[in-house]
Order: C-alpha cells, then structure tokens, then sequence
C-alpha cells in the first residue's frame, strides 16, 4: 500500500483527525485528573516546590479528622436525590403542559427555557438579593401580606439554606429537563395515541401505557444528566453561600474548592475529588453502557 | 505634499507604536477598597507614578480579598503574576510568602531610600519577623475598635463610654430594653463575626493565656478562659445581635448600622472615610473594646515584591513614591487614620474620629492580631465554623471548645 493511498483510507483520515482533539483532551482534561490523584498522596500548599509524600494520610484526615466532609457528603446525597426527582417532575410535567397546541407555546417555551442559559453565578447573585433578609423581594413580600412572622433568614438558617439555594437551583433548570423531555414526546407516535383513545383509554391511561413507554430512553437520559449535573453543584452554592452558614451547605466539589483554593491545602483538597470523581463514575459508567447497549442494538 | 504628509503620519505611527511597545509594565495586585477616597488614592498613585517615570505604564488590578488570595496562591505557582502584591502582615498570610521565598529582599532599598528613618516603628516591625533581610514596606496600620451610635446610646440612656467589659455588657441591657440591639455583624463572612470572638478571648484569658491560645499551645478544651469566652460569646450572639446576621455580609450590616438598626459596629479605623461618605460624623462615637489589657487589636498591610519581578527596581521605586512624605500628606486618611510615614500626622483640620483614633493609638499598650492572621488557614476556617455554629445556637459554648481543641490536636 502507497503513503497515499494510506492517507486516502477512511481509518487514517479519522485518526489524522481525532488526534489534535485527543491532545487537548489529553492535555487539558486526562493529565489534571492525573495530577490530582497523584496530589491526594501528597502534602503540598502550593507554594513550596517540593511535595511530600504522605500516602493515605490526606484520604484519613477527610473520613475520620474533617469536621465538614460529611457534611458535605450528606449535602452532596441530599441535593443529588432532590435534584434527580423535583427538576425532572417539574421539566416533564411543564413539557406535557407546553406540547398541547396552545396559544404563544414557542414563546413560552422560550421564557421556561430562558434561565437555562444565564450564568449560575449570576442567578445566585440574584436570588441572594431576592433573600435578603431585610431589604429582600421575599421579606418585602411576607410584611406586605401581613406575615413577616413566616420571614426566616433564607440563606443564614442553616435548617433551611441548603433547600432555599435548591430553590434556586430548580429555578434554573427545570427547562433544561422540560426541552429533553419536549423532544422525547416529538418522537411519541400519534396513531398509537389514537389508538388508544380508540380503544376507550382515557387521559391517565394513554399517558401511562403509551406516552411514559414511549419517554423511557429520554427519562434515563434526563435522570443520569441530573446525577451527574448535581454531583457537580459548585457555582450557584458557591455564588449564594460560600458553603455557609457555618459550612451546612458545604457540597463535595465546593469543599475540594475550599480545600485546595481557600485553603491552600492541595492534597486534601484532591482527596475530595477524587471521592467525588468516583462517585461520579459510579454513575456514569453504567450509563455509558447502557447508552452503548442501545447503540448497537440501534444497529 | 500629500505624500509627505502621509510618510510624516506613518513615522509618528510608528513611533507611537515602538513607543507603546517599549512601555514598562508595573503590575500591582491588591484587595477592593470600599471607600471613594480609598480608590482614588489608589488611582492617584497609579498616575502619579505614571508622570514621574514617563514610559511606565501602572496596572492596579483590585480582587475581593478571598479571590486576591487565590490568584496570588495561583500566581505563585507560575511565572506570571504581579511585580508587587498587597498582603495582610501575620505569619499565616504574608509570613508565609516570604518563609517561601516569594518576597524579595528589599534592604538595599531600605537602606538607598531611607525607608526605615521614614517609617513608624510598629508599622515596619513585620518587615523583618519572617526571613533574614526586610520583606516587604507596610502601607496600612490598622486599628479596630467599637463604633457607636450616639443618638441610640442616649436612647438608651446610656451617658458615657464603656470603660470596663462589665459596663459594656451593661450598656449592651440597656440598649435591649430600649428596643435596640447592641451589635450589627455581617454573618457571610466570617472574619466579621471573628472579630468579637478575639476581642472577648483577649478579655477573658488576658494576654499571655491569649497568645498561648492562638499559638496552639494550650489546650482549648481545659482551658476555663477559653470556655468563659464562649460562654461570654454566646451572650452577646443570643441577645445582642441584630438579627438575622448570619445571611447578610459586613456591606450590608454597615447599611443597617447607618439606618440606625443597631446601635454598635467593631471595626477599624478605615471604617471612618466610610462614614465621613455615608452618615453624619458628628453622630458617631468611637472606644477600644475594653478588654482590660490595654493591648489594641489591629494588625498591618504591606506591599511587597514578588521574587518573580524582573523589575524590582521600579516596584521599590514606585513604594518610595506611594509612602513619601508628599504622597501620604495628600492622601493621610484614605487607608487609615495614621500614616505608616512618621512624618506625616494629621493635623487640626483631621476628621474627629481620626483625632479618636490617634488617641487610641497613642494609648494602646501593644496590639494583637486578629484569629485568622494568627491561625494556620485550616485552623482558621474550623475557628469561623465553631464561632458561626454556637453564633447560630447550633453549638454549646463547652462543645465549641472541644471542636477547636479536636481539630487543634490533629492538626
């Protein structure tokens, strides 16, 4: 075979062009998340050159020392468990609603959609003003109605904290679900609505045997996004608590922040990530190959 | 003529450009000030410079204070970064850069300039606590006191200041029952509500027993003045805040104090340009927290240069400017009401809480640092989750002692 009929083959061309992109990964993506494990072996602040080995000292110090892990990992359970049931109802309850032929459904559409796209540092900007418990839209609201007895402090109450930023957070992506699930119900068949409707199904009855059947890959796909989306949380807990008040709305991937950025502590810091990343992987890699699985039996 | 004109045009192009091209950059990073006259001493600086050495091209860049110390611990572990960065004195801030070896050693600069002749003793005493040679030039030495409202002291029928703790606390029932909270503390950040857990610490445990305490050398969970400051702390947390605090930041618990929802604020003496900006000064007191050992709690800024500057000659020339006579005359007040210049002192015409402050100052018998100045960072953040956790009635005062002297112990 010729050099250029070797460059002409399909398989050449595809690795000629997956190469430049596998670099960058490589380099931006596989190495960070070298380093980072080889970190959490080692004691290092970040600014001295040497970094010393330390073995499972820093992983010790997080399960059993660290007042504020596991705080952080019941958050992390607790937000990840909200976050796959209430946005997906909402999302799935919303799309039903918009994919009936109603009057201004595509702009409507738009306005559910439109929090999707703002910034999570600037929707928690937001939402921490609307909070304020003094000068706030919701403390404002609660003394105009008379009942400035129900006003809390939203955001310093570390009883309600976690579920007012969770407010927030739903927020803002109740459309992401609502869009997926909008696009599952295009692929609905019709005439087996018909059908059903034919055969004397009523309303419940078609949604739950012919329209729930129909959404179950966009379900899947919806709640494993969820998971893993909410594994993540960092930005909008970031940019309306810091993790506070007194660290109750710590997260995983905020206290692996905090740890690393805040405190200058990178092998702690890289400890907790690499437990978040595992969990993480907990849950994607039997959503790759299930995802793998109906590929090919596409096929 | 047309194309002379033309030819004359791209030369002095040209000429702008290489111009441009052969600027010097200073870079200086520092902290967001909140104060107009803060930020335009900072600016004034910046062109100051900038006329004196023509070519020279002044880049302030200002950060929230936890974003500066995270682009700075980032900086650090790079080749860019700035030629100067602004830092809090302690050990545990800019003690750490220089014990890296992240500070240039500016005796020669101290020496070709004077600088020690023209600095205050207190200010520069950091300079040289860290590393051999001296680290850096102070440019802020702040002190922290009680602010009050006056017009709310007299509703309370509160007539003179405080001078004991006991007559505080006394002030703080009366305040009460006249319907005011003593204290407004924003709860977000965490070094706000600090600020009276030290205070009450230096009280309670007296100098040595408080130093030992923050060195981690006693153990905070036998130590009874460490569980008497807690105790003392949850006191003054249940009855005597302006509530809800937790939620709000020092911004926003200034703007209440303003509106007169609470009759007391602890902060420093940059708090008095902000004042001056935002209320009437003549209705505003100010006294030491009477913690009885006559020390006054306060701390130092200063800038240094970065080991990774390849123009520390005029980083140290700009500090020569920034800490002049000329320059700290025309902007005394802006970071403070003492210049870190002895030669510069406020004169008849000095705000009247700067005059305050200089009384203060002139009385203090010694300083001590705040608890995240003193503290290792971890030890800090676990001392702001215990302090917010019994400010929150979430911790008692015995068990907030246990929780500092557990993390302490496996420190």
């Amino acid at each position: 075979m010729t050099l250029i009929s070797r460059f002409r083959s399909p398989r050449t061309q595809g690795i000629l062009l997956l190469t430049p992109a596998l670099g960058v990964y490589a380099m931006f993506a596989i190495w960070p998340m070298i380093d980072v494990l080889i970190l959490s072996f080692q004691d290092w602040n970040g600014i001295t050159e040497n970094r010393e080995w330390v073995g499972l000292r820093n992983y010790y110090h997080i399960l059993y020392n660290d007042p504020v892990f596991w705080v952080a990992f019941k958050n992390t359970f607790i937000w990840t468990v909200l976050s796959v049931v209430i946005p997906p109802l909402l999302g799935l309850g919303l799309a039903l609603g918009l994919n009936q032929k109603l009057i201004l459904r595509a702009p409507l559409r738009a306005i559910y959609y439109l929090p999707v796209i703002i910034a999570p540092i600037a929707v928690a900007t937001m939402w921490r003003w609307m909070y304020d418990p003094f000068f706030g839209l919701f403390a404002q609201l609660l003394a105009d109605l008379g009942l400035s007895s129900w006003a809390v402090d939203w955001l310093g109450d570390r009883d309600v904290a976690l579920y007012s930023i969770f407010v927030a957070y739903v927020w803002q992506n109740v459309g992401f679900s609502m869009v997926l699930f909008l696009a599952g119900l295009q692929s609905v068949d019709s005439s087996l609505i018909d059908a059903a409707h034919i055969d004397g199904a009523n309303r419940r009855q078609v949604f739950k045997n012919v329209t729930l059947p129909a959404l179950r890959p966009t379900i899947t796909i919806v709640l494993v996004l969820s998971t893993i989306s909410s594994l993540k949380a960092f930005d909008i807990i970031y940019g309306m608590t810091g993790g506070g008040p007194a660290q109750s709305t710590q997260m995983l991937a905020l206290w692996a922040f905090t740890q690393s950025m805040e405190i200058f502590d990178y092998g702690r810091g890289s400890a907790v990530s690499v437990v978040l990343l595992l969990l993480t992987l907990a849950v994607v890699i039997p959503y790759m190959r299930w995802s793998q699985k109906q590929e090919s039996d596409a096929q | 003529m047309k194309a002379t004109t033309l030819l004359k045009g791209s030369a002095a192009a040209l000429l702008l450009c290489g111009t441009s091209l052969s600027a010097e950059e200073l870079t200086i990073w520092t902290i967001n000030y909140t104060s107009d006259r803060q930020v335009s001493a900072l600016t004034a600086a910046e062109a100051e410079f900038e006329a004196l050495m023509p070519g020279v091209d002044v880049e302030i860049v200002m950060r929230g204070t936890d974003e500066h110390k995270t682009a700075l611990r980032v900086a650090a572990g790079s080749d860019t970064g700035p030629d100067i960065y602004a830092y809090w004195a302690g050990l545990g801030l800019g003690g750490e850069y220089v014990q890296a070896g992240l500070s240039t050693d500016l005796s020669p600069y101290y020496e070709s300039y004077g600088w020690s002749d023209r600095l205050t003793a207190p200010s520069q005493a950091f300079s040289e606590s860290f590393a051999e040679g001296k680290h850096g030039i102070p440019f802020r030495f702040s002190g922290e006191a009680v602010y009050y409202n006056k017009e709310l002291f007299a509703k309370a029928g509160i007539e003179s200041e405080p001078q004991t703790y006991e007559e505080l606390k006394e002030a703080a029932v009366a305040l009460k029952a006249a319907g005011i909270p003593a204290f407004t503390f924003g709860g977000t950040v965490n070094w706000h509500v600090m600020r009276l857990m030290d205070v009450i610490l230096e009280t309670t445990c007296g100098v040595d027993k408080h130093d030992a305490l923050m060195a981690m050398e006693l153990d905070w969970a036998t130590e009874p003045c460490a569980l008497e400051a807690f105790t003392e702390m949850k006191w003054w947390t249940d009855d005597h805040f302006l509530k809800p605090f937790m939620g709000i930041d020092n911004r926003q618990s200034t703007t209440l104090w303003f509106a007169n929802r609470a009759a007391m604020m602890l902060e420093g003496d940059w708090h008095v340009p902000t004042i001056d900006e935002n209320a009437d000064m003549e209705n505003f007191g100010l006294f030491p927290f009477p913690t009885g050992t006559g020390r006054l709690y306060g701390f130092a800024e200063y800038m240094y240069v970065s080991t990774k500057s390849d123009q520390a000659d005029l980083a140290a020339k700009f500090l020569d400017m920034f800490t002049s006579d000329e320059f700290q005359t025309a902007h005394l007040g802006a970071f403070g009401a003492l210049s870190v210049n002895k030669n510069v002192k406020q004169g008849d015409d000095a705000l009247a809480l700067h005059r305050e402050w200089l009384e203060v100052f002139a009385q203090a018998e010694g300083t001590f640092v705040n608890g995240d100045q003193a503290f290792p960072l971890d030890v800090t953040t676990e001392y702001f989750r215990v302090i917010n956790e019994l400010a929150s009635g979430d911790l008692e005062p015995q068990a907030a002692a246990d929780a500092m002297a557990g993390f302490i112990s496996n420190h």
